[in-house]
C-alpha cells in the first residue's frame, strides 16, 4: 500500500500559474490541420501517453504542436487511486515528455486504473473514504515529488457509489487539494453524468468546493446507456452540460476551457464552433458576475 | 471492506473473473463491457489487415477469445496483443498467415514509436579487420521466419487490391521490420538472409556471418553473397554502426 510510505506530504514548491484560454483537445484527424495552420485555440490538450514513446512520429508531430501552440499534458494511466504504488519508470518517461513540452500543466484523474500489476485501461472508482484518501493523497505526493510540480486532478463519471463512502465527491476533492496542494480539472460533463447516474443534483456539485483550485474545465458528451448515462465523449456537447456549464462558469471566474472529443472525431471545424460556444458562454457569465 | 480487497474484488469483476456480488451489478456492468470493449478495439486497431483477412467476425471472436486469456499490465495499452500472434498460431496451426499477418500488424505498430536512431551509408563501411566486425542495427529492427506468404497478402490489403490466395512457402523465408526516419518499413527476406540476421543480432561477427553463407552457397559465392547482404542492410537503412568484435 502507498499509504504510509512518506513521513509527510511533500506539498509542491510552486503554485501553479492560471492559465486562460480556449482550447480543444488534439486528436489524430486533426493533427495536419493543427500543424499546418494556426488555429483558433490558445492551447491543446494532449493525451500524455500516445507521446511517452522512445522517438518516430509522436514526438516529431508533439515538437511540431508545441512550435505552434502551448500543450496541457493529460494522462489516463498514472493509477493514482491504487494501494498499487504510483510507477515510478512511468513518471520518469512523463517528466521526459514534460522536458521536452514544458506544458500548461500535467493533469490526470481522481482514478483509479488496476491493482497487483493488473491495468484496466479504464478510470475506476473510489470509494470517498479516508483510507481512499490516505493512498491517493500519498500517491500524488509521490508523483508530484517525481514530476517536480503540482498535479492537475479530474473527477471521473462513475457508474457506481460505494456503500462505505463517507464523504461527498466535493468533500474528498476539497481534502485532497488540501493535503496535497495539487489543483482540480473539472469535467463539467463528467459532473452531469455521475450525479445523474447516482440521483444527484449537479447544480450542487461545486458547494464546498475550493474553487480557486480549479485549472482547466472539459466539456464533453455522453451517450444514453441501457441502465445509465455513459461518459463516452463521443458526441457534441449535449444542452444539459451547456447549460449546467453556463450555470458554473460566473462561479469559476477565468479558467482554461476545452472541448474533449475521443471517438466519433468531427470535422475541426464542428468542435471549433463548439468552442466558440464555450467562449460566448464564458464572457457571458464573467460579465454577468461582474 | 478495507480498500485493498476491494480494488482486488472490483479488479477480477471487471475482468470477468468474479462475480460482481459485492458492487452494484449494473454499474458494474459498465465497466465490464467498457474493458472489454477498449481491448477488443485496439486489438482492431493494431491488427487492420489481420481483421481484413479473417473477417470481423471472426475476428473479434478470437479478439475476445485474447481478453478472456490476457489481462492488460502495462501503462500503455499499444502494448497490448503481443501474444496475439502466438494465440492465433495456436487457433490455426494449418493456416501460417494468420498469425504471420498479425505479427507483421503488432510489429509495425510497435516501431511506429520506437527509438530513433541514425542510420550509416556505404560510406562508413570501413574496417581493418573484416573477419572480426560486428553489426550494431537501428533499435526498431525485429524480423520474424514466415511460413505463408504473409507479406504479399499484407501488402495487397493495404493497397485494397485482390489479396493472393494463402499459400505455404516452399522454402521458408522471413519478414524484417523497422523504421526509417519516421516511417515503419518492412522487406521479405528468404531463408538465408533470416539466418544472417538472426546471427548477426545476436553479435555474431562478419566472418562468422560469411561462414554460415558459404554453407548456404558454397565458398565461391560467399564474398558476392555478403557483398549483396550488407548493400541490401545498409541500403535499406537497418545498420548504426560498425563494432570491432
Amino acid at each position: 500500500m502507498a499509504t504510509g510510505l512518506l513521513p509527510e506530504y511533500v506539498m509542491p514548491s510552486q503554485s501553479l500559474p492560471a492559465f486562460h484560454g480556449f482550447g480543444l483537445g488534439l486528436r489524430v484527424p486533426h493533427y495536419a490541420d493543427f500543424i499546418a495552420t494556426q488555429q483558433p485555440v490558445d492551447f491543446v490538450e494532449v493525451i500524455s501517453e500516445n507521446f511517452m514513446v522512445d522517438g518516430g512520429r509522436p514526438l516529431d508531430i508533439i515538437d511540431r504542436v508545441r512550435e505552434r501552440y502551448r500543450v496541457a499534458l493529460h494522462g489516463v494511466s498514472m493509477n493514482l487511486g491504487s494501494v498499487d504504488e504510483v510507477d515510478i519508470d512511468y513518471l520518469r518517461r512523463l517528466r521526459a515528455l514534460a522536458r521536452r513540452v514544458d506544458p500548461l500543466w500535467i493533469s490526470d484523474h481522481v482514478s483509479w486504473t488496476g491493482v497487483d500489476g493488473f491495468n484496466s485501461h479504464d478510470l475506476l472508482p473510489l470509494p470517498y473514504t479516508e483510507e481512499a484518501l490516505d493512498t491517493l493523497a500519498a500517491n500524488v505526493a509521490i508523483a508530484q515529488d517525481v514530476l517536480g510540480r503540482a498535479l492537475v486532478l479530474e473527477n471521473p463519471s462513475t457508474y457506481l457509489a460505494f456503500a462505505d463512502s463517507m464523504m461527498t465527491e466535493a468533500a474528498f476533492l476539497s481534502a485532497l487539494c488540501e493535503r496535497t496542494g495539487c489543483y482540480l480539472l473539472l469535467d463539467v460533463n463528467n459532473i452531469y453524468v455521475s450525479a445523474t447516474n447516482h440521483g444527484l443534483s449537479p447544480d450542487d456539485w461545486l458547494d464546498g468546493l475550493p474553487l480557486e483550485r480549479v485549472r482547466q474545465v472539459h466539456l464533453a458528451g455522453h451517450s444514453q446507456g441501457r441502465d445509465m448515462l455513459i461518459d463516452t465523449h463521443d458526441a457534441p456537447v449535449p444542452d444539459p452540460v451547456w447549460q449546467l456549464y453556463a450555470r458554473f462558469a460566473s462561479r469559476l471566474g477565468h479558467v482554461a476551457t476545452m472541448i474533449e472529443r475521443d471517438d466519433h472525431i468531427p470535422p475541426l471545424g464542428e468542435l471549433l464552433a463548439e468552442l466558440q460556444r464555450a467562449r460566448e458562454i464564458a464572457t457571458s457569465a464573467t460579465r454577468r458576475a461582474a | 471492506m478495507n480498500l485493498d480487497e476491494l480494488q482486488r474484488r472490483f479488479a477480477a469483476s471487471v475482468c470477468g473473473t468474479r462475480e460482481p456480488g459485492d458492487f452494484d451489478t449494473r454499474g458494474m456492468r459498465v465497466y465490464a463491457n467498457n474493458y472489454r470493449g477498449q481491448l477488443v478495439t485496439t486489438l482492431r486497431d493494431i491488427h487492420a489487415k489481420t481483421r481484413l483477412w479473417l473477417g470481423d467476425e471472426t475476428f473479434d471472436i478470437q479478439a475476445e477469445r485474447y481478453v478472456d486469456a490476457h489481462a492488460p499490465s502495462s501503462w500503455t495499452i499499444d502494448a497490448y496483443g503481443h501474444a496475439f500472434p502466438d494465440m492465433l498460431e495456436a487457433a490455426y496451426p494449418k493456416d501460417p498467415d494468420v498469425s504471420e499477418l498479425a505479427w507483421l500488424d503488432g510489429a509495425l505498430h510497435q516501431v511506429f514509436g520506437g527509438a530513433d536512431a541514425q542510420a550509416i551509408d556505404a560510406t562508413a563501411l570501413v574496417a581493418d579487420d573484416w573477419e572480426r566486425i560486428e553489426f550494431v542495427f537501428v533499435p526498431s529492427v525485429r524480423f520474424r521466419r514466415m511460413r505463408s506468404n504473409a507479406v504479399a497478402i499484407w501488402k495487397a490489403l493495404a493497397e485494397e487490391t485482390m489479396p493472393p490466395a494463402s499459400v505455404e512457402l516452399k522454402a521458408m523465408g522471413g519478414v524484417r521490420v523497422w523504421r526509417r526516419g519516421l516511417s515503419p518499413q518492412f522487406a521479405s527476406m528468404e531463408a538465408h538472409e533470416c539466418d544472417c540476421l538472426d546471427l548477426a543480432l545476436t553479435g555474431a561477427t562478419f566472418g562468422e556471418i560469411c561462414q554460415l553463407l558459404g554453407r548456404w552457397h558454397g565458398p565461391g559465392s560467399v564474398a558476392a553473397e555478403a557483398g549483396t547482404l550488407l548493400r541490401a542492410w545498409v541500403g535499406d537503412g537497418l545498420l548504426l554502426r560498425l563494432r570491432q568484435g
